[in-house]
């Protein structure tokens, strides 16, 4: 089974037995809600999807020809247009598009070799997980720690401190950040590899079922290999993190700074309790909610960071892999990858929502 | 409750069964077009031939005689009548041996299966061959002339709709028929003389394909491994993106005898981590596409050496004689006398290629430096004079438009661009305006001849011969520079001239007079101006020490690799 | 996605109802001394700013050199001098400068054959007095010309040993490379220096790039395309997108439903990907981009105005106008405009910056701007080959990059604290 199938497993099955329970034991306003939003999702994606494939038919330039070069004659470019569907009239082929998406037929890339997307999907899915899961982890952590000591000593030094650090690391161009890193821990230093995500000796011996290469290498079992892929896991998941860890530092900041306001808080301070726990315990708890839920917008910040990551570290991922599928001009491609990504979006912040509905007892519906 | 976590388990089984495919076959990425460009987009992929019993490859060098090749290219097709690029070309002449060859080394055509070089008839259209005795494929297969030519017939039948189309522009142009005389002569009937089809048949086009691999009906283009040929080696196991792994073919009866066990071709995502790997060892030898920074690198590092090719992919600029001002002979002439090849030499390949000064490259047949020696470049006053010719001068420059691909060649393209931009504008009298357009566009409309006044293309020869260097920009539109119409008018009498003597040469079979023919042909192109040779750029090899290619052939230290970049597996030994 | 407003309850305090009583100008000197910090953050960043958009307007003033000028050896370090390239013959050839290999029409060598080492700056010194040289002897008429045919080596031996077999008739290298092996050819000499055409390194202060390019003028004159793209494509989005926003907020309703759920869309669909999509369609201009990345912010300047809108509509005074029979334009114009000025000028100024960093993205990934261009964006992008010999290609640009965007978002994050604490931070 291919890994890209292995990993909807293992998000979907909990995923689905989780939005049943919920769904079963909600009120009516909570299945009311989401409904609706599963409702809404259908359109949104398909509205996107279709925007895609029209824009990339309005497109100037031919794959064919872009893979074909000079040496193509026209009568070759011609004979392969007509194979690959290419000259039918539009609505055939959109019609043909609409079929594909709801069979979750991706095609095979029109460029590149036709392969299955599928495929390439199956490899490119996971290398951008493994990097962005970790960098929003790491985002999260230095966003959440830091951002609770600004809102604790609030308008003193180490706030402002803080703050410039927020502003100041989100003023970095992402690439720029991972070209700085890759030349001083990489090549001056050599602590780190520079490119790819794993070393290419090592990477033919390692035996890939779920394409997450340290995963892979626990399974087998394979040391040096589990080693290479998180040596190169260093840079990239740092370079992103850090560039995240400026909006949830704020974020994070701001909330704690509200919550600190409530009465419940001055309550809790004047029982005597301490500082510390105060805000660690009470503040944090409730301030974090929003925090996480947020997260769920930032994801088009991670996704956007993450392309550029990918660019410069040379990992193979989705994102990488739609910057050079553009420019080949590969419909197929683009359309899946974007269409990928346009689900991907809807679905996490449907996600989010509803835990943020559940979470939150503020809410009503 | 219950039944509800039962529908929901089932629905997820169905999206699994659906998203779950498995991939039976090995599938490539793509190889691009035969020119070489100066950064391939490799993907590191890994999907598996349907028969390899794992992916673990050898690591470098081990003891029993493995020899690693790094690349950065990727195996587009192994079907001899489909396969168009210099992977695929390198790996079929390495597991098959065709009717001819080259030596290593040289441009020299010598005997492969066949006993001698060919008979051609009277009037140059039959070119018949004797096959020697006793050729077998890798798995025992007899080779006799009856399979060969039903083989090589596939390129006529098939050949042309499949995806790579390396028959439309090797075969059907000049074939008209291949048959089996009796069991170890073949005979090949031409639709119309060609003086170089002897290296023609020295391509890969002109391979015996395992008539079992690969049927009569269809290309195969990724055959289940392990591959076979009449050749030294063959294919025992290869994954796409990770290696191919050849070994000795225990049948081979030729003379390139294997001195090694085993090559393994590593495949790489992109230059830089190709010249880490040689330099730790990772692998033994790296091969092509450098670029001229990690060159300079390389060459500095200790336990390796660097051998420089003067291959055969050229970069030159289109000038489209339909499109104003290009129309204008002066126009064209002073861009050739402004031009300062040594500067775009230095300043954007750091001196790593070098200046070319006619189409035809070093080391070919009739080669002259026609444009250096007409123009003597950069001479501005003699451009600023042949402007005045046709009115133009700095209160009435000469406005031109120069289209690039900013990607395909490499980001240096755009530096280039700026340099000539820059050489131009020294006139005076040149307003140069640059255009970047995306690569399929730009090639379509290029070549198209009806868009763009000019451009740069770059170009990697068909097969090693004068002709493939001259005649592909003068017929049918010369892929823009409109020198004769897409029907095949020339545009003038001097235009006509040149497709006569083309047509003669092509048909000359005295060496010297052919020579002599493509000397005077040259001469007349630069008149013409019909492109601007700008450079030609030099490949590299580079063995690690330890890894050496024979004494018996010529340029050891490139590995016996010559000017038409055929790299022979079995000259390799390792001390 | 709609997240319910949480509700704010602290007391205002004294000083801030005084200051809401003056105008916004005034507001923001006499708030000094209230402010503290938050206002230096504002101070300063508005200085960087102006700074930033006088080098825009005019940096012919602030930069050496043109912007494709490559007049520079190539790769030369910051502060680094170029070397001094020597003329190097045989002792015994006569020769005693470059004028000397001119060759006219009775020479036996129409092209004297130099030797120089692969790839070395030398080189571009040997071009250029060549090129001076030839010009002289052309325009003296003579027949003569100076047209070195350039031998090129990998090695500073194989170099010499050229010339001292006479396969070349002389050699250029720097003279830190002769003086290393001078010893081994004795029969060679260096009569003089080939100091033409390559300035000084005080004129390259951070150095040059891979054809020769003034870094530090390249970094002057990206300046301009970077503030061009910021303001423009921030003044498009405003434009598009406030109006909108009140109009939604306003007319509630399907209207508003609707609008929203697409620009929530919008918002949510990472920003880059959709600006890659859109500059690819439309082709490399400094234009597309613009158009490009104005369409990602609309959604930003929507959302905003719209919420400030709802608010402003349920206030009694906007309830006690529509009573009395004021026109929705009148309404729009008079009470909620005003309100919605000071958030959208935040969001200008961040906008600004985020606009700068998505253009560098997107020339980063190589895609917008003609490749030719002098922006930061590419020129990191043609830096990250050389990463390993040229940090300076990389390092340099980027610090452009954040600096300015920094000052835009300081700004923006100061005016936020000091106009309006109580708006909430997105």
């Amino acid at each position: 089974m291919s890994p890209l199938a292995i990993i909807f497993l293992i998000i979907g099955i909990p995923a689905l037995i989780g939005l049943a329970y919920i769904f079963v034991r909600g009120s009516a306003g909570l299945r009311r809600y989401i409904l609706t939003r599963i409702g809404l999702l259908i359109p949104m994606v398909f509205i996107l999807a279709s925007l895609v494939f029209f824009v990339m038919r309005v497109l100037p330039g031919d794959p064919v020809r872009s893979s074909l070069g000079p040496k193509g004659s026209a009568e070759t470019v011609a004979r392969m247009r007509e194979q690959l569907g290419l000259d039918d009239p539009l609505i055939v082929q959109y019609g043909n598009f609409l079929v594909d998406i709801v069979t979750l037929d991706f095609g095979n890339s029109l460029t590149g070799g036709r392969r299955p997307i599928v495929d390439e999907m199956s490899e490119r899915f996971p290398a951008t997980l493994e990097l962005v899961i970790p960098a929003a982890a790491f985002a999260l952590a230095i966003g959440i720690i830091g951002g609770t000591l600004a809102a604790a000593r609030r308008k003193r030094p180490l706030d402002y401190a803080l703050r410039l650090y927020s502003v100041a690391i989100y003023s970095i161009p992402v690439f720029w950040l991972g070209l700085m890193g890759q030349l001083v821990f990489g090549v001056r230093l050599g602590w780190t590899p520079i490119a790819g995500r794993i070393d290419p000796v090592i990477g033919t011996t390692l035996e890939r079922t779920t394409n997450i290469l340290w995963l892979d290498a626990i399974i087998s079992g394979n040391w040096p290999a589990l080693w290479s892929s998180l040596s190169h896991l260093v840079l990239p998941v740092v370079t992103l993190g850090l560039i995240l860890s400026g909006v949830f530092l704020r974020l994070t900041r701001v909330n704690v700074i509200e919550t600190l306001q409530m009465d419940y808080i001055g309550a809790a301070r004047a029982r005597g309790i301490r500082e510390r726990i105060v805000i660690g315990g009470h503040a944090l708890k409730n301030a974090i909610i929003p925090v996480i839920t947020l997260l769920g917008l930032q994801v088009a910040i991670l996704l956007a960071g993450a392309v550029l990551t990918e660019t410069v570290f040379s990992w193979p991922g989705m994102g990488q892999y739609l910057v050079q599928r553009i420019s080949s001009r590969d419909y197929t491609a683009v359309q899946s990858v974007i269409t990928m990504f346009a689900m991907l979006v809807a679905l996490i912040s449907l996600a989010v929502d509803i835990i943020y509905s559940l979470v939150d007892p503020r809410v009503r519906y | 409750m219950k039944r509800w976590i039962s529908v929901v388990a089932v629905l997820v089984l169905v999206l699994a069964a659906c998203t779950g495919g498995t991939t039976e076959d090995t599938t490539a990425t793509t190889a691009g077009d035969t020119t070489v460009p100066e950064t391939t987009e490799g993907d590191t992929t890994s999907t598996t031939a349907a028969e390899t019993p794992d992916t673990t490859g050898a690591p470098a060098g081990e003891a029993d005689g493995t020899i690693i090749i790094g690349t950065t290219d990727t195996i587009a097709s192994l079907d001899p009548a489909d396969a168009y690029a210099i992977h695929d070309w390198e790996l079929l002449k390495n597991i098959n041996e065709g009717l001819l060859r080259w030596t290593p080394g040289e441009l020299e055509l010598t005997t492969g299966l066949a006993t001698d070089m060919p008979e051609v008839s009277e009037d140059g259209l039959v070119y018949t061959l004797t096959m020697r005795e006793g050729v077998q494929f890798s798995d025992g297969t007899e080779l006799t002339a009856e399979v060969y030519a039903e083989q090589l017939n596939r390129l006529l039948t098939i050949g042309p709709d499949c995806p790579n189309g390396v028959a439309n522009a090797l075969a059907t142009p000049f074939l008209e028929s291949v048959e089996a005389v009796d069991s170890s002569t073949i005979q090949f009937t031409l639709s119309r003389p060609v003086a170089y089809f002897p290296q023609l048949l020295a391509t890969a086009a002109y391979l015996p394909a395992h008539p079992d691999t690969f049927p009569a009906e269809e290309c195969v283009t990724f055959p289940e491994a392990p591959v076979h040929g009449t050749g030294p080696w063959y294919i025992t196991e290869y994954t796409q993106g990770e290696q191919t792994v050849l070994e000795p073919n225990p049948n081979y009866n030729g003379e390139l005898t294997p001195q090694v066990d085993r090559i393994i071709i590593r495949y790489l995502s992109d230059p830089q981590t190709m010249a880490l790997a040689v330099q730790n060892g990772d692998i033994d030898i790296a091969w092509r596409i450098l670029g001229p920074e990690l060159v300079g690198e390389l060459e500095g590092a200790e336990g390796l050496s660097v051998g420089a090719i003067d291959g055969g992919s050229i970069r030159y600029l289109i000038l489209n004689y339909a499109i104003e001002p290009m129309d204008d002979i002066n126009v064209r002439k002073a861009v050739a006398a402004a031009i300062d090849r040594d500067e775009i030499v230095d300043v954007v390949y750091g001196g790593q290629v070098e200046p070319l000064y006619s189409m035809v490259p070093p080391g070919f047949i009739g080669e002259t430096q026609a444009f250096d020696d007409m123009y003597q470049s950069p001479d501005l006053d003699a451009a600023r004079a042949f402007l005045a010719e046709s009115g133009y001068d700095e209160n009435n420059p000469v406005e031109l438009e120069l289209w690039y691909p900013p990607e395909h060649y490499g980001a240096s393209t755009a530096d280039w661009m700026q340099l000539i931009e820059q050489q131009l504008e020294a006139t005076g009298v040149i307003d140069v305006t640059l255009q970047p357009q995306e690569w399929s566009t730009y090639v379509t409309a290029l070549t198209g001849g009806e868009a763009y006044a000019g451009g740069v293309l770059g170009w990697f020869f068909d097969f090693p011969d004068s002709s493939n260097y001259l005649e592909p920009f003068v017929f049918n539109g010369g892929l823009g520079t409109m020198v004769t119409s897409p029907e095949g008018e020339p545009i003038n009498d001097q235009a006509a001239q040149l497709v006569d003597l083309l047509n003669e040469a092509s048909v000359e079979l005295d060496e010297d007079a052919r020579a002599g023919l493509y000397e005077e042909i040259q001469e007349l192109y630069a008149d013409l101006v019909v492109t601007l040779p700008i450079l030609f750029e030099v490949e590299h090899v580079v063995p690690r020490d330890g890894v050496s290619g024979s004494d018996q052939f010529a340029s050891p230290e490139t590995l016996n690799i010559g000017p038409n970049l055929e790299f022979y597996y079995s000259v390799l030994s390792e001390n | 996605m709609n997240l319910p407003l949480q509700e704010q309850e602290t007391p205002v305090p004294q000083w801030e109802e005084e200051l809401a009583k003056v105008g916004f100008v005034r507001r923001l000197l006499r708030a000094r001394k209230w402010y503290g910090a938050d206002w230096w953050f504002v101070a300063i960043s508005s200085v960087m700013v102006l700074g930033f958009i006088v080098v825009a307007l005019f940096p012919q003033w602030f930069a050496p050199y043109g912007p494709h000028e490559q007049d520079g050896p190539r790769f030369l370090a910051p502060g680094d001098q170029p070397d001094l390239p020597l003329l190097i013959v045989r002792a015994d050839s006569g020769f005693t400068s470059l004028e000397d290999l001119a060759t006219g029409p009775d020479s036996e060598v129409s092209r004297p054959p130099i030797a120089v080492v692969r790839g070395a700056p030398t080189a571009g010194s040997l071009r250029e007095q060549a090129a001076l040289i030839d010009d002289e002897l052309q325009d003296a008429d003579t027949g003569m010309r100076l047209r070195p045919n350039i031998q090129r080596f990998d090695t500073v031996e194989e170099v010499l040993q050229s010339v001292q077999d006479g396969e070349s008739f002389a050699a250029v290298m720097s003279s830190v490379q002769f003086e290393e092996v001078a010893d081994q050819f004795p029969d060679l000499e260096a009569p003089t220096d080939i100091s033409g055409g390559v300035a000084s390194a005080g004129d390259f202060t951070l150095g040059t790039n891979q054809i020769g390019q003034d870094v530090l003028s390249r970094l002057i004159w990206g300046t301009r395309i970077a503030l061009i793209i910021g303001f423009s494509s921030s003044l498009v989005a405003l434009f598009l997108g406030v109006p909108l926003g009140l109009v939604a907020g306003y007319a509630g309703g399907k209207v508003d439903r609707i609008m929203t759920v697409f620009m929530d869309s919008l918002y949510a669909f990472p920003g880059l990907i959709l600006a890659i999509a859109i500059t690819a369609v439309l082709g490399p201009s400094v234009l597309n981009v613009i158009i490009a990345i104005a369409v990602l912010y609309i959604p930003t300047y929507y959302r905003i105005v719209r919420g400030q809108t709802l608010s402003v509509k349920q206030e009694v005074y906007v309830e006690a106008a529509r009573s009395i029979g004021a026109k929705a334009g009148t309404i729009l114009r008079r009470y909620i405009y005003p309100n919605v000025i000071p958030s959208v000028s935040i969001i200008f100024s961040v906008n600004i910056a985020d606009a700068i960093i998505t253009g560098a993205g997107l020339s980063f990934l190589g895609l917008g701007l003609p490749p030719s261009t002098a922006d930061w964006g590419i020129d990191i992008a043609r830096g990250q080959e050389f990463i390993q010999n040229a940090w300076w290609l990389v390092t340099f640009p980027g610090l452009a990059i954040m600096l300015v965007v920094l000052a835009f978002t300081m700004l923006g994050e100061g005016l936020t604290e000091i106009l309006n604490p109580k708006l909430r931070d997105r």
